[in-house]
């Protein structure tokens, strides 16, 4: 359903992604990993539609070409992003957070029912709606961001580092909470640090280093890798220092 | 009874500063423009009222009617064809800031040259509905009631607008973050193109209805814009209930200080407690702790 090819951004003279090219299915969970800065956070921002991609890439998205589109159109199109961070509204409440991701036209029919599913996910959520969300913890507010983005009724969910800065408990309710977002048929994009619980979570993987293609293939496959064991899975004596 | 003597005519003014504050907070808060031309726009809308009550015979109620419409599709123009396009080329918030102090800086000029020309630099009034009236022991002209009550309409209504409609929430998400805004799928260029054109509706009806009961001139435009300002910063910048408030004890303030000390120093009342305000709360009344 979302195919990149020949992406490519630059901040300035500086190369943040050269060529990259992937895949995501129907239904799947498709996992990035790569080390900090290796532009797996621009990667995500480009397909959403934040950072303009440079000259020749492709985005296609359900079989259109969606490089071209700002970002408020592409969220019509069905495809939401947790951005690194969560960029939830803090000074508006949970309600309004969660109302707000309903603001696309796509999202409109059948709110009532995906609020509900929503606050059924993150039962949280359903004891605080009147609460300011910059007043809750890291774990809630990256709630309210899931929970806001699947208000918008998106075909595909792309996640920017959800368990970055959160407890093991709570990160474990979040990994849970995309197992079951999944079940209910939507394909994830997730960019993430704990390698470990992405490469559970996931069907495929894509390996990026220094803003290029580094390698993919099945999650299974990827997990007795042993480049994959020592570089991300921490398998070695040491973490290797970059050459 | 002096407490009422301070108490009515300071909530009419509160309420014109809360009104034209509230317009700012569009204009500012949402839409990121730090308009300086804002009292000029107000001062140019009481000459409209002025010109169509003692031309025509036409009631500043039913002038409003003409006016609000005609500063909405001007904002808007002004927005869409000149600081939107600044908006894009500037490379951060610091210098859309300087661009969009620099563009309505002309724009006060523009403003304040026509009226010059065409009203000259002497002072302004009509007596529309001057007609006396005792509540409490207290006099006050009808016209300023009638100001009240329409500012409270159509500050009530905007509120209400602002905070119970989805649309609404949208133009309250794009203060908070405009970015995250995108990514619900707000067009935040289009939306905030219509929040500065509401701002300066709300200018518009601050004008009309300020002209019924105060004097003015083409030149004191500058006046509106900095109580405006200081009103929005003290109620905390893009904080709607903020603007309101302050707005209101803005106006209490300046009545009790010209009525109990000397009305000359009704300007440095409002920065004494612009000032207090910004010592004990940097953020503004209700503004958030920074973070």
């Amino acid at each position: 359903m979302l195919e990149v090819a020949a992406l490519s951004h630059f901040y300035g003279k500086h190369q943040a992604l050269a060529d990259i090219a992937l895949g995501v299915e129907q239904g799947e969970i498709v996992a990035i990993l790569g080390a900090n800065g290796a532009g797996k956070s621009t990667l995500l921002k480009s397909i959403a539609g934040l950072v303009k991609p440079a000259q020749g890439a492709t985005i296609r998205f359900e079989g259109h070409h969606i490089g071209e589109l700002p970002a408020h159109l592409i969220v019509e199109r069905g495809i939401a992003l947790v951005p690194e961070g969560r960029g939830v509204f803090g000074d508006l409440t949970v309600a309004e957070n969660l109302q707000l991701g309903a603001y696309p036209a796509r999202a409109r029919a059948g709110e009532a029912d995906r609020l509900a599913r929503i606050l059924r996910l993150f039962p949280r959520l359903a004891e605080r709606m009147a609460q300011a969300v910059r007043t809750m913890s890291g774990g809630e507010q990256q709630m309210v961001a899931i929970g806001r983005a699947l208000m918008s009724n998106p075909l595909l969910l792309l996640l920017d580092e959800p368990s970055l800065g959160l407890s093991p408990l709570l990160s474990r309710e979040v990994f849970r909470a995309l197992a079951e977002i999944r079940s209910s048929g939507l394909s994830v994009l997730l960019v993430e640090q704990n390698a470990r619980a992405s490469l559970d979570i996931a069907d495929r993987v894509y390996l990026i280093e220094s803003g290029r293609n580094a390698g993919s293939g099945p999650a299974s496959a990827m997990k007795n890798d042993p480049e994959v064991q020592r570089a991300y899975l921490g398998k070695a004596r040491a973490a290797p220092s970059p050459p | 009874m002096l407490l009422v003597d301070i108490i009515l005519p300071g909530l009419v003014l509160g309420g014109m500063y809360a009104l034209i504050a509230l317009g700012l907070t569009l204009q500012y808060g949402v839409a990121r423009i730090m308009n300086l031309s804002y009292g000029e726009s107000l001062v140019a809308a009481a000459f409209g009222a002025f010109s169509l009550y003692s031309g025509l015979g036409l009631s500043p109620l039913a002038a409003l009617l003409l006016a609000v419409p005609i500063a909405m599709a001007l904002n808007w123009l002004l927005y869409r064809f000149l600081l939107e396009r600044l908006m894009r080329r500037g490379k951060d918030r610091g210098a859309q800031e300087i661009d969009s102090i620099l563009v309505t800086f002309g724009v006060l000029f523009v403003i304040q040259g026509a009226m010059l020309v065409a009203f000259g630099g002497q002072y302004y009034s009509y007596g529309y509905l001057s007609i006396p009236l005792t509540i409490m022991g207290s006099t006050l002209a009808v016209n300023r009631l009638v100001a009240l009550l329409f500012a409270a309409l159509v500050g009530g209504a905007v509120y209400l607008s602002l905070t119970r409609t989805r649309i609404g929430t949208a133009v309250r998400a794009i203060a908070v973050d405009a970015n995250a805004a995108r990514l619900v799928g707000i067009d935040v260029a289009a939306l905030s193109g219509l929040a500065f054109a509401f701002g300066g509706g709300l200018v518009a009806v601050g004008g009309v209805l300020i002209s019924m009961f105060l004097t003015f001139n083409a030149a004191m435009g500058v006046v509106f814009t900095m109580k405006a300002l200081v009103v929005v910063i003290m109620g905390g910048v893009g904080n709607v209930i903020g603007a309101l408030v302050a707005g209101l004890l803005l106006g209490v303030v300046e009545t009790a200080v010209a009525r109990l000390v000397d009305p000359g120093l009704t300007l440095a009342a409002t920065y004494a407690l612009f000032l207090g305000v910004l010592v004990i709360k940097p953020t503004g009344l209700f503004g958030r702790a920074a973070s």
